[in-house]
């Protein structure tokens, strides 16, 4: 199940870099568990745009903390693996403890384009939205295998007839929100249920959100490290789980 | 005869370490003692077990225990299951607290206190 990779550059900035308007503080919280290969490269390319990034280390073995503290990003430690629901949550609280006026999610393998990002932080602002969400169904897939597809596909569908909030990819890790709502939202499903849950809360807050097309490039390293098909099951567990304590 | 000496033995060996737990409440050692004599009881006297599973309308003594156990086990696992997710959510909180509590920054590489 391993995706093509038929293009895999990463997508080089456009014209216009340097740091994104100096006046607005955002926060860039990075999720990473056992990332040391990748997550310098990654902090490098958002700081170029973005120069406030935490990187929120799961627990990890290897060097992760060590590789990102080098790029220039703030690290905080979780001494225990929690998963990826925890680790945003723990990132978020961090951004806004420090004066956050905006807080973006971005994943740490570098299947996410900066660009993009600067796109929807625009949007945010310029439309007085709560929350932009990537999707990538929206956008370009590069290098998404059919199985990767119909899974993703079949998420979508579930999270739209569970929350009624329509989406084209509800499980995207790029997005972008005000303090605001960063503030209203509580990730409580510490694994990868979070991504509906925070559907889910969505809906249920009646935040302004918009998806905005995003490129991923899904290399052989984002796609070894991604979700398999089995974890569908188990998000579908978790989710249940968090149903029957509400 | 050989299961019933069996059975009592390792019922009064439960109800001793029953007994001696000191950090139970005096209440819920009572209630265990008290249903360990009745199970106790009718090891010895199975036809009274029967007797009250077919006032319940089950056929057999041995039916109504099973059915009995399966229900407080799942009742078990679920209360079980419950504390376990509460137990998780608060290593979670305290896993949060600590990493929020000691950010590092590149300007700092060693450890501050």
């Amino acid at each position: 199940m391993k995706g093509p990779s038929s293009s895999g550059s990463v997508r080089r900035c456009m014209s216009e870099s340097g740091p994104i308007a100096a006046g607005t503080n955002a926060w860039v919280v990075m999720p990473a568990f056992e990332e040391a290969q990748v997550i310098r490269r990654t902090v490098a390319a958002v700081r170029a745009r973005f120069p406030h990034v935490v990187v929120v280390d799961d627990g990890s073995q290897d060097d992760t903390a060590g590789e990102a503290l080098a790029a220039g990003a703030v690290v905080v430690r979780h001494s225990l693996n929690l998963g990826q629901g925890a680790a945003l949550q723990t990132g978020i609280q961090f951004a806004l403890a420090r004066g956050a006026e905006f807080v973006a999610t971005f994943d740490a393998d570098g299947q996410h384009s900066v660009e993009d990002l600067v796109v929807m932080l625009q949007a945010l602002q310029r439309e007085r939205l709560d929350i932009v969400l990537g999707s990538r169904f929206a956008g370009r897939a590069e290098g998404l295998s059919l199985a990767r597809r119909v899974l993703l596909k079949a998420a979508v569908l579930f999270t739209n007839l569970t929350t009624g909030v329509r989406l084209t990819d509800a499980h995207n890790g790029l997005r972008v929100m005000t303090a605001g709502a960063a503030r209203r939202i509580e990730l409580r499903q510490d694994q990868m249920a979070h991504a509906s849950e925070l559907v889910a809360q969505i809906g249920r807050l009646g935040l302004r959100f918009k998806e905005v097309p995003v490129t991923i490039t899904y290399s052989p390293y984002s796609v070894q490290k991604g979700q398999r098909l089995s974890n569908g099951f188990r998000i579908l567990t978790d989710l249940l789980a968090g149903w029957l304590q509400r | 005869m050989t299961i019933q000496i069996l059975l009592t033995i390792l019922l009064v060996g439960v109800a001793a370490l029953v007994a001696l737990q000191r950090t139970t409440s005096r209440l819920v050692q009572f209630a265990v003692i008290v249903v360990i004599a009745v199970g106790t009881y009718f090891v010895w006297a199975p036809e009274q077990a029967t007797a009250v599973a077919e006032a319940v309308g089950v056929g057999r003594g041995a039916d109504l225990l099973f059915y009995l156990w399966v229900i407080i086990t799942l009742a078990l696992i679920m209360f079980m299951y419950l504390k376990i997710q509460r137990l998780s959510r608060r290593l979670t909180q305290l896993t949060r607290a600590v990493a929020l509590a000691h950010p590092q920054s590149p300007a700092d590489k060693e450890e501050n206190s």
